[in-house]
């Protein structure tokens, strides 16, 4: 009964917030073009006609075609479907594998805690461009690639919000009463610990969505990122600046999506973020 | 509140007038600044040079005994040699040198006159593998100071002309190191180079550029340059932007057709696009299936349009090749020759876009939806972009290959290690033989040939025909390399292609030229038409007029 | 104070030496011999037996992993494997331009945004307040190359007053500004975003502390409030994220080098990485994380400084 009452409040408020309604409504225009981007697509976006490139957007090719030939919108469709679903996957498993590590972290406490908070430290002393650049070279490009490299950027992350209020909750008496009547560590930690965190984690997936979708972006662009002839919105700003002073929309509209998309979880974020804890930093 | 504005906009103010106190770049009156696309020199000692920005830097500074004529690679002209002849059994070749050619001076030592000891002791340390990157090409031959001013090479095995002088040019092995400068300085002549050239080597700024001086006492007169700066940058924007400002007088550009016009467009710029240009090649490796189904690679050929990928390059840049030795090299076949071979054998030899022929052939080959497979390919854009067209077109075949793309140095360590299906190879080789025997001599095979090279097809031990037995053309290359007689020499060559074409064992796509942009006040002195520097040639006529 | 900062350096020691180890072993297993890399087309297997060992790179790993951390235990980096020269040299050359550009990235945000941030703050849900939040929030989702090539497009380009080459002469102060201009000021505006959020959160937060409403029952003027109370106790909020900051900027420095072609120590490290220089690449990729670590490091002593609590954790 309680937690309807909660969640109705959240919802009105939330439709009331102006920033997260448009952040929302952004989100969800560019999740789907990325869900349905084969099908809305005008042109293949791998079909090359070089003998037409570098023109500029017009009735047939409305934002113009690239150094190939290729339709520049039906790209930045399959980029942006690339691109979330990198950011997609990695959020999800940082959040995963970090929220865990932080968790395990504050509840076990001692050494492991120690050992724990001092690899995510270490992590952490490494700028995200250049651990990630480092990371793509080791592994070599592709896209599984970019996701192990963006997912164990986004670890730290989670495990400091994990880390935090499981110290806190830790000493709370409703924790020793459960372990006192045979609670395992494990139950303790998904039903008492995990509910009251959630909606925090989920906030800042939010806005860690956007950061992991400029990440990807970043690592294209500096060409270490998924391949061609995969259409990645980075790579495609990048190819673009070769030819900003002939055909300056491939690099304009490729890097207006990322930005839009990136602003559209922003904006959501940050309204979902005053709604709910008005009180929480942000990285 | 208001303090803040105050501040904000004195700091504004100031941070604009700051910026427009900046000078005019201006050029130095008389000094050429040239940028290749480098990150740095390798190593400028001419036997060991052997990136574009080595030789950049190397051909201002060194002579050889013979040159190709400035700015076209076709023809032979004296250098250092006034005059040679040839014995009547090809074994031995006799060069008469200049007199009066000054080495530069260097670290505290005038300059003095070069003399047949230098160009002996020079062609010695070529020939020493420890001492130099070229030794294979000199390899049973010997050399004698006749009298100061005579030169003997006596030979093992007779050259043709066009097979033994590329030795003695101003090229690589054929480039002329004094004996005392380099016997002084031993490891530091790498990076610090004295020849006799018309450009006296100055200083080496790491990562920067290395400056080089008029050579006063050069024997074909004093250079209207005061001297040549070549700047490493590998970056194209910088250098294109170093261009629009006047910082740079030359850079070097890109095999694209888009940049091609964007610099022409750009006021008070010229652009030369010269060769003798890259050929590039598609290898199939014929001992990994389904390669090794002639059906499958024909079917391969006739998916691409060669136009097309000569067009993703660049319409003045590249051009379609239809033989395995690209034009203008000695031995090339034209299209109209391949055409008439295929007329009068009965076959094609063409393989001109044809999709449903190509349908049919992998149909025949089992493969009735379409085929795929997988290959490595390298980051760098010359190679990245033509492949890229390549693989579109394929996609229209059914044939969907997957381009796996790696860093330019594991590309080359894996073609040689034998993991790649279809390799795309660019480059120029001195002569048709060398092209021959690096990619289609058994012996080149990679790994497990005699002396492995870029023999990727495995040609020479395996069946291309299908015909039951294995084919190969060494006997061609071989009798071709001992002969004299360059139009019999020629016609082997020939032979040797037609069969390759026949067995379809590599795809010959495109001959790609070298572009440059340089100001309008760059006088280059003489016809750019092609070097094999692959950068254009600055000598003692070049000049600026600002 | 003294035990806590001594607790605090014995911490970031091994912080160090563990960042100088992955790193070592990062760059190693990385695919690409550098050996095949300098002899590029005309790799031969003698040659390239020939130069490892000249580069020293058949030794082993453990060999290799004592040399580079003596050598750094004497500020030595070692020497580039592409042409042999010291790496410090080139360090030397590429820190001021890296320098210049996070001092003016850093100074610029902080002028544009510590005011922006505050004045938000103030008026908090109004008119001024929603453009100010949104142009900063517009200004985080920028992708910093992004805002980079939007930049170099409109004022080297179309309009061409800034130029693009590198960082200019760095004994010429005019040249050298102007070279900074642009990539300065990419920098500098996703700073001003990064600052004027955080400036507004600290001062909103702080306005609700007890205090600042005891000072305002107790009758002090508006003003006085905000610059006494507001100010110096939001400077240890500035405090610990100038830590987190310093990240954003390097990494922000190191794109903005990319895109503008600039001279620096990203510059450096995307060259190295690219020639698989596996010493250079080292260098700066310890020389980035050093510096987050002595960042970290003074934010601490400077927290534990304001803030006594802190030091008896």
């Amino acid at each position: 009964m309680k937690k309807n009452g909660k969640h109705r409040k959240i919802l009105t408020t939330f439709l009331k917030n102006r920033t997260s309604l448009i952040g929302a409504c952004i989100s969800v225009a560019m999740i789907f073009i990325a869900i349905f981007a084969p099908w809305i697509s005008p042109i293949d976006p791998l079909k090359q006609n070089v003998y037409y490139r570098l023109t500029p957007p017009e009735r047939g090719h409305l934002l113009g075609t690239d150094e190939y030939g290729r339709d520049v919108l039906s790209r930045i469709f399959t980029g942006t479907r690339i691109s979330f679903f990198v950011g997609i996957v990695s959020v999800i498993l940082g959040m995963v594998i970090g929220t865990g590590m932080g968790m395990l972290a504050g509840y076990a406490g001692g050494k492991v805690e120690t050992a724990l908070m001092r690899t995510l430290d270490i992590m952490m002393a490494f700028p995200d461009e250049v651990f990630g650049v480092m990371v793509m070279i080791v592994l070599g490009t592709g896209v599984e690639n970019v996701i192990i490299a963006i997912t164990v950027l986004m670890i730290p992350r989670f495990a400091r919000m994990g880390h935090a209020p499981t110290l806190a909750l830790k000493e709370q008496d409703y924790i020793a009463a459960a372990k006192s009547i045979g609670a395992s560590d494990s139950r303790v930690l998904m039903r008492h610990v995990l509910p009251n965190i959630f909606g925090d984690i989920l906030v800042m997936s939010t806005l860690w969505l956007g950061t992991a979708i400029r990440l990807e972006a970043s690592l294209s662009f500096l060409g270490v990122g998924v391949p061609p002839p995969t259409p990645t919105l980075g790579s495609m700003v990048r190819a673009g600046v070769d030819f900003m002073g002939v055909a300056p929309w491939v690099s304009v509209f490729a890097g207006l999506a990322i930005l839009v998309s990136i602003f559209g979880f922003n904006l959501l974020g940050d309204g979902l973020r005053d709604i709910t804890d008005p009180k929480l930093y942000a990285r | 509140m208001k303090k803040m504005k105050v501040m904000f906009s004195t700091v504004l103010g100031f941070g604009v007038l700051l910026c427009l106190l900046v000078p005019l770049a201006v050029g130095s009156g008389g000094v050429l600044k040239i940028a290749l696309d480098a990150a740095d020199i390798s190593d400028i000692h001419p036997h060991y040079a052997h990136t574009t920005q080595d030789r950049g830097v190397v051909h201002l500074i060194f002579n050889g005994l013979v040159r190709y004529k400035t700015g076209d690679i076709g023809k032979f002209e004296p250098d250092l040699a006034e005059s040679w002849e040839v014995s009547e059994d090809g074994l031995t070749w006799t060069f008469h040198l200049r007199h009066g050619v000054m080495v530069h001076p260097w670290k505290g030592n005038p300059g003095y006159e070069l003399t047949s000891e230098d160009v002996v002791y020079s062609f010695q340390s070529a020939a020493n593998p420890a001492k130099s990157g070229c030794a294979g090409g000199y390899v049973g031959m010997s050399f004698e100071a006749v009298d100061p001013y005579t030169v003997r090479v006596t030979l093992k095995k007779p050259l043709s002309e066009t097979l033994f002088l590329p030795r003695v040019t101003d090229y690589m092995g054929g480039l002329v190191i004094p004996k005392k400068p380099a016997e002084e300085l031993g490891e530091g002549f790498r990076t610090n180079p004295v020849g006799t050239g018309p450009f006296i080597f100055k200083k080496y700024l790491p990562k920067e550029k290395v400056i080089t001086v008029r050579n006063e006492k050069y024997f074909r007169g004093v250079p209207k340059l005061e001297g040549v700066e070549v700047f490493f940058m590998s970056d194209l924007s910088s250098r294109k932007f170093g261009l629009r400002s006047k910082e740079l007088d030359v850079i070097e550009g890109p095999p694209s057709q888009p940049w091609v016009e964007e610099m022409q467009a750009l006021p008070g710029v010229k652009v030369d696009v010269f060769g003798p240009g890259e050929a590039g090649v598609l290898y199939f490796n014929v001992t990994k299936k389904p390669f090794d189904d002639i059906r499958v690679r024909r079917a391969i050929g006739y998916s691409i349009s060669r136009d097309e990928v000569a067009t993703t390059i660049g319409k003045t840049i590249a051009a379609p090749i239809y033989s395995p030795i690209p034009p203008p090299q000695a031995g090339f076949l034209t299209r109209a020759e391949v055409k008439l071979r295929g007329q009068q054998e009965g076959k094609d030899l063409l393989y001109d876009l044809d999709r449903k022929k190509a349908r049919k052939l992998l149909a025949d080959a089992g493969f009735p939806k379409g085929l795929t497979t997988e290959f490595y390919m390298t980051e760098r854009g010359e190679y990245a972009i033509p492949m890229q067209n390549v693989v579109a077109q394929l996609r229209e075949s059914g044939i969907n290959a997957k381009m796996i793309t790696i860093d330019h140095a594991t590309y080359h360590h894996n073609i040689r290690a034998d993991m790649n299906t279809i390799v795309l190879y660019n480059c120029w080789r001195a002569s048709a033989d060398m092209k021959l025997t690096h990619m289609y001599h058994s012996g080149s095979i990679v790994v497990t040939g005699k002396k492995p090279i870029s023999n990727f097809i495995h040609l020479g031990k395996v069946d291309a025909d299908e015909d039951g037995k294995v084919d190969s053309i060494d006997y061609l290359i071989e009798a071709a390399r001992d002969m004299l007689d360059a139009q019999g020499q020629r016609a082997l060559w020939q032979e040797a292609q037609y069969k390759l074409i026949d067995w379809c064992v590599s795809y010959p796509l495109f001959i790609k030229r070298f572009t440059y942009a340089r100001q309008k006040y760059v006088d280059w002195g003489y016809d750019l038409k092609s070097t094999l520097i692959l950068s254009p040639q600055i000598n003692e006529l070049t000049s600026i007029s600002k | 104070m003294i035990a806590y900062t001594i607790r605090r350096i014995l911490i970031a020691v091994p912080t160090l030496i563990i960042v100088l180890t992955i790193t070592f072993i990062l760059v190693r297993i990385a695919p690409g011999d550098p050996a095949e890399v300098r002899l590029g087309d005309y790799a031969t297997k003698e040659s390239v037996e020939a130069l490892r060992k000249e580069m020293g790179l058949d030794k082993s790993m453990w060999a290799q992993y004592l040399e580079t951390l003596k050598g750094l235990l004497h500020g030595d980096f070692g020497r580039s494997m592409i042409n042999g020269r010291p790496i410090s040299e080139e360090i030397k050359r590429s820190l001021p331009y890296t320098v210049q550009l996070t001092l003016m990235g850093i100074i610029f945000g902080a002028i544009f945004g510590i005011p922006t941030g505050v004045y938000t703050a103030l008026k908090r849900n109004t008119l001024s307040d929603y453009i100010g939040r949104t142009l900063s929030l517009g200004g985080l989702s920028f992708p910093t190359f992004y805002l980079g090539i939007l930049l170099m497009f409109a004022f080297s380009i179309k309009i061409p007053i800034f130029p693009v080459v590198g960082g200019g002469d760095i004994h010429n102060l005019a040249d050298n500004l102007h070279h900074l201009a642009l990539p300065g000021l990419t920098l500098g505006l996703i700073m001003t975003a990064y600052v004027t959020r955080m400036a507004r959160s600290s001062v909103l937060n702080t306005l609700n502390e007890d205090y600042v409403r005891t000072a305002r029952a107790k009758g002090l003027t508006e003003r006085k409030v905000i610059y006494k109370h507001l100010l110096r106790n939001s400077l240890l909020a500035i405090t610990a994220l100038i830590g987190v900051y310093a990240i954003v900027l390097i990494g922000g420095s190191v794109m903005v080098e990319i895109v503008f072609s600039r001279p620096g120590l990203g510059k450096m490290m995307i060259g190295a990485l690219k020639q698989r220089d596996y010493t250079t690449l080292q260098a700066v990729m310890i020389i980035f994380a050093s510096l987050v670590v002595l960042i970290n490091l003074i934010t601490d002593l400077t927290y534990g400084l304001i803030d006594p609590r802190v030091r008896y954790k």
